[in-house]
């Protein structure tokens, strides 16, 4: 139920060099495994997999918050709770177990909790977006209780609690922040494809360039971005994964079988999908170009909004998606 | 309505940049921060010109946290000096309606500029909560938005049934995501839902701060006053109309009774925020629900414990009917002061059955500083105040009357002495005819003797006629101690006349 409500942002993690240097690349694989039965539903063998992990890496902060996820993620709030408590001790200056706590409060109604959670993960990263959503999140029902008491207007009617994001993984991709090869792609429970295993620079354009000159290439692939949250919204799976180009590279390294496998899972269940974009900025680059937008998703019973941005490449006359992130 | 364009930002909806305070972000976020500032600016001063235009009086400018937090400080200090701020705009609002409904000339008060000394001096008057709160509306006038939100939110959880604090705790965590354009700027579903408790709660707040802006001159009394005994510690004072009660000190001493000792020395010790009836003011029947208007005394001090819950920490009966009111055959009993409910930290300005209720640790304020019996409770619709020497002549004036009454006693001149008696005398039921065997029993008793009148204390009330309820000690030579009696005297055709007497 929790899980149906959140929303994945991934997370700029300035700590990261400093806590853990360079993940080796099984360490990686481990993690993407937890991820991908996560994402599967599976959460006793997840489970079973951090804690084996854990057993001889007790202090490893990413499991750790692996298995706060889980647990959140299998309806055990009180576990939850206790893990990413625990993070917040060993880990002060770690924002995300602080907004995962925050998420976990609102669940249960602690407002003043969740804030005061929320409030110290921004003490910790002052620029943390998704924390600071969340807090806006958490002000507003806040604002909303405290007008119910000075109006003596029952509390029990007062609404649904805020949707408030989970983060799902410590160490996210950001090429900004990260030193090294990041691991462990970010995944949305619902809506998204996310971000790719492994930071791809992208290529250092030519001197040449004038990489935002020709609006007709940007319409191009604007509309390619359109038609791609078109084909989402109508389910139509051949045109959806059909705008992804053949280089794309799949979230927590599945394969792009599996990968398309959990699109249609995802997607084809729902009665209703909506996908709006909107503040749609699109950077062009020879045959690269980037579009980051505002993507808001809607569906049967889950609402959420997230920026997101697509690197897509010019494949003969359409523009095709290589890389899709999510996260401001 | 123009709030619409503030409408609150939902989940859905939340811009990339976060709002709330506090944010050290890229240039980017700042530049975002810019843009919207400038938006938001626009689009208020907009709306501002748009209610001037219409006439309308509520242009109740936007309370915009972010400008002083916002990364684009750059704008801060302009920003900064032309903010309307919640608390000057309805301080504005405010003020106009002071002076042109009640008009401060009459009431001798001065207006004053709530500057932080200015606050300082009247702070410790304040009961604590009120003292937090208007600590609050002061950090938001300045912009300290994040402090007074850490306030706010220490003041609700001390004080979780004080609704008008939560009103504003509401107000600061929304302009943590939103403007907030006016106090109480709650979603239309909840303004809707309880239109009126917000209006209640909006009119209690804005008389909080005329009390503040609106003060008692220096060393200035309210014109009841014309002489307290010192035998009465303290005095009370009720302006109905600002829903304010004012506790005295009495600083005259017993040692001297000189000239300048009869002049009232009250110093004000308390300044509190009080609900009367539901109905208003001026109680005429049983059941109006309404405050009796007068000068009455604390008649005694009833154990709580023994009472509802609705009466709170306590409570102070007062003489209501006093003699006048039962001279002009008004009903009713059981008026005091008291506490509030567990459930409400204060009541609406208007509550109670005719009751004057004072939040429970004010009332608490007055049971341990006020003693039974001595202690006079002026109920005004509105107070005025003077200097002391102000009102030297009515005193002089009203003092030869009572002299020449004192003498006729004294001398045991009944006829003289029944001149002084109105024709509308009443003490109990009985009329003048009636009760004046009493007085010669009295005088006959007391013989020739010079009379001396102790502990004067001489408070007026006017209204559509002038009394004064006269108290003393009435001491024959020769003795130490006599009787303690209580006049009403009245203007009948530019003589004083006594229209009730008794001993207390």
């Amino acid at each position: 139920m929790l899980g149906s409500q959140m929303r994945l942002m991934a997370v700029a993690l300035a700590v990261l060099a400093s806590l853990s240097g360079a993940p080796a690349m099984a360490q990686a694989d481990e993690y993407a495994e937890v991820n991908r039965l996560v994402r599967a539903g599976q959460f006793t063998e997840a489970l079973g997999k951090a804690d084996q992990y854990l057993s001889a890496k007790p202090r490893d902060p990413q499991m750790r918050f692996l298995k706060g996820v889980i647990q959140t993620e299998s309806g055990k709030p009180s576990d939850a709770i206790a893990t990413f408590s625990k993070l917040t001790e060993d880990y002060p200056e770690l924002p995300e177990p602080y907004n995962n706590l925050a998420v976990l409060y609102a669940g249960q109604s602690q407002f003043d909790k969740a804030r005061a959670a929320l409030e110290m993960a921004i003490r910790t990263n002052p620029s943390y977006a998704t924390a600071h959503e969340n807090l806006g999140d958490v002000y507003a029902k806040l604002a909303s209780q405290a007008y119910s008491k000075a109006l003596q207007l029952d509390a029990g009617n007062a609404g649904v609690a805020p949707k408030l994001s989970l983060i799902r993984n410590l160490f996210s991709t950001d090429a900004k922040n990260a030193q090294s090869p990041t691991v462990a792609a970010a995944a949305s429970p619902a809506s998204a494809p996310a971000a790719a295993a492994v930071v791809k620079p992208l290529p250092t354009p030519p001197a040449a360039a004038t990489p935002t000159a020709n609006t007709d290439i940007q319409n191009e692939v604007q509309s390619a971005v359109n038609a791609w949250a078109k084909a989402w919204s109508s389910k139509n799976m051949p045109a959806y994964l059909g705008a992804y180009a053949a280089g794309f590279t799949p979230p927590g390294g599945q394969s792009r079988g599996a990968w398309e496998a959990d699109r249609k899972a995802r997607i084809l269940p729902r009665n209703r999908i909506e996908v709006n974009i909107s503040d749609l900025d699109v950077k062009v680059n020879g045959d690269r170009a980037t579009a980051r937008f505002r993507q808001a998703y809607s569906s049967d019973n889950l609402n959420v909004t997230s920026r997101k941005s697509l690197d897509l490449v010019k494949s003969g006359n359409r523009w095709l998606i290589l890389r899709e992130s999510t996260g401001s | 309505m123009a709030s619409r364009r503030f409408s609150q930002t939902g989940h859905a909806s939340l811009p990339t940049i976060p709002m709330s305070g506090g944010i050290r972000g890229t240039r980017r976020v700042a530049l975002g921060f810019a843009a919207l500032l400038a938006i938001a600016w626009v689009v208020m001063a907009f709306t501002s010109q748009l209610l001037r235009g219409s006439g309308a009086t509520q242009a109740t400018p936007v309370m915009d946290a972010r400008v002083p937090q916002g990364p684009a400080s750059a704008s801060r200090e302009d920003a900064t000096a032309n903010r309307p701020s919640l608390l000057t705009s309805a301080l504005a609002k405010m003020q106009g309606t002071a002076q042109s409904l009640v008009g401060l000339d009459s009431s001798g008060l001065t207006q004053r500029h709530l500057s932080a000394d200015a606050l300082q001096e009247v702070l410790p008057l304040l009961g604590k909560a009120e003292a937090r709160l208007i600590a609050i509306y002061q950090l938001i006038s300045e912009g300290r938005t994040r402090e007074a939100l850490a306030k706010a939110d220490a003041l609700v959880r001390d004080h979780p049934n004080f609704h008008l604090a939560h009103l504003v705790h509401g107000d600061l965590l929304s302009l943590q995501t939103r403007p907030v354009r006016q106090l109480g700027d709650v979603p239309d579903t909840k303004a809707e839902a309880a239109a009126s408790q917000l209006a209640v709660l909006r009119d209690e707040s804005s008389r909080r701060l005329r009390a503040l802006t609106e003060r008692p001159p220096e060393g200035s009394i309210p014109t009841q006053f014309l002489t307290l005994s010192p035998q009465s510690r303290h005095a009370i004072a009720i302006d109905a109309s600002r829903s304010r009660l004012y506790l005295f000190e009495n600083l005259a001493s017993e040692a001297s009774s000189s000239e300048r000792e009869r002049l009232p020395r009250l110093r004000l010790v308390g300044d509190y925020y009080i609900s009367v009836g539901l109905s208003g003011i001026e109680k005429t029947v049983e059941g109006d629900k309404r405050t009796p208007l007068g000068v009455y005394y604390i008649t005694s001090n009833l154990n709580p414990s023994n009472l509802p819950d609705l009466y709170g920490v306590g409570a102070l009966p007062i003489n209501y009917p006093n003699a006048l009111d039962a001279q002009r055959g008004k009903t009713g009993s059981g008026i005091w002061l008291h506490g509030t409910p567990s459930d409400q930290f204060v009541r609406a300005p208007q509550a109670s059955d005719g009751c004057v209720v004072l939040s429970n640790p004010d009332l608490e304020r007055l049971l341990s500083t006020v003693q039974i019996r001595t202690t006079p409770v002026v109920i005004a619709p509105e107070l005025h105040w003077v200097k002391p020497d102000a009102l030297k002549t009515d005193r002089e004036q009203f003092e030869a009357a009572l002299e020449d009454w004192r003498h006729a006693k004294s001398r045991g001149d009944l006829n003289r002495l029944r001149d002084f008696y109105s024709v509308r005398f009443q003490n109990q039921g009985r009329d003048l005819a009636q009760w004046w065997p009493r007085m010669e029993d009295e005088v006959r008793g007391t013989g020739l003797r010079e009379l001396q009148l102790k502990d004067l204390s001489l408070l007026r009330w006017r209204d559509r006629e002038e009394t004064m309820v006269v108290t003393f000690g009435e001491v024959a030579a020769g003795n130490t101690r006599g009787m303690t009696k209580r006049q009403y005297w009245m203007r009948e055709r530019d003589q004083w006349k006594i229209f009730f007497e008794g001993t207390i």
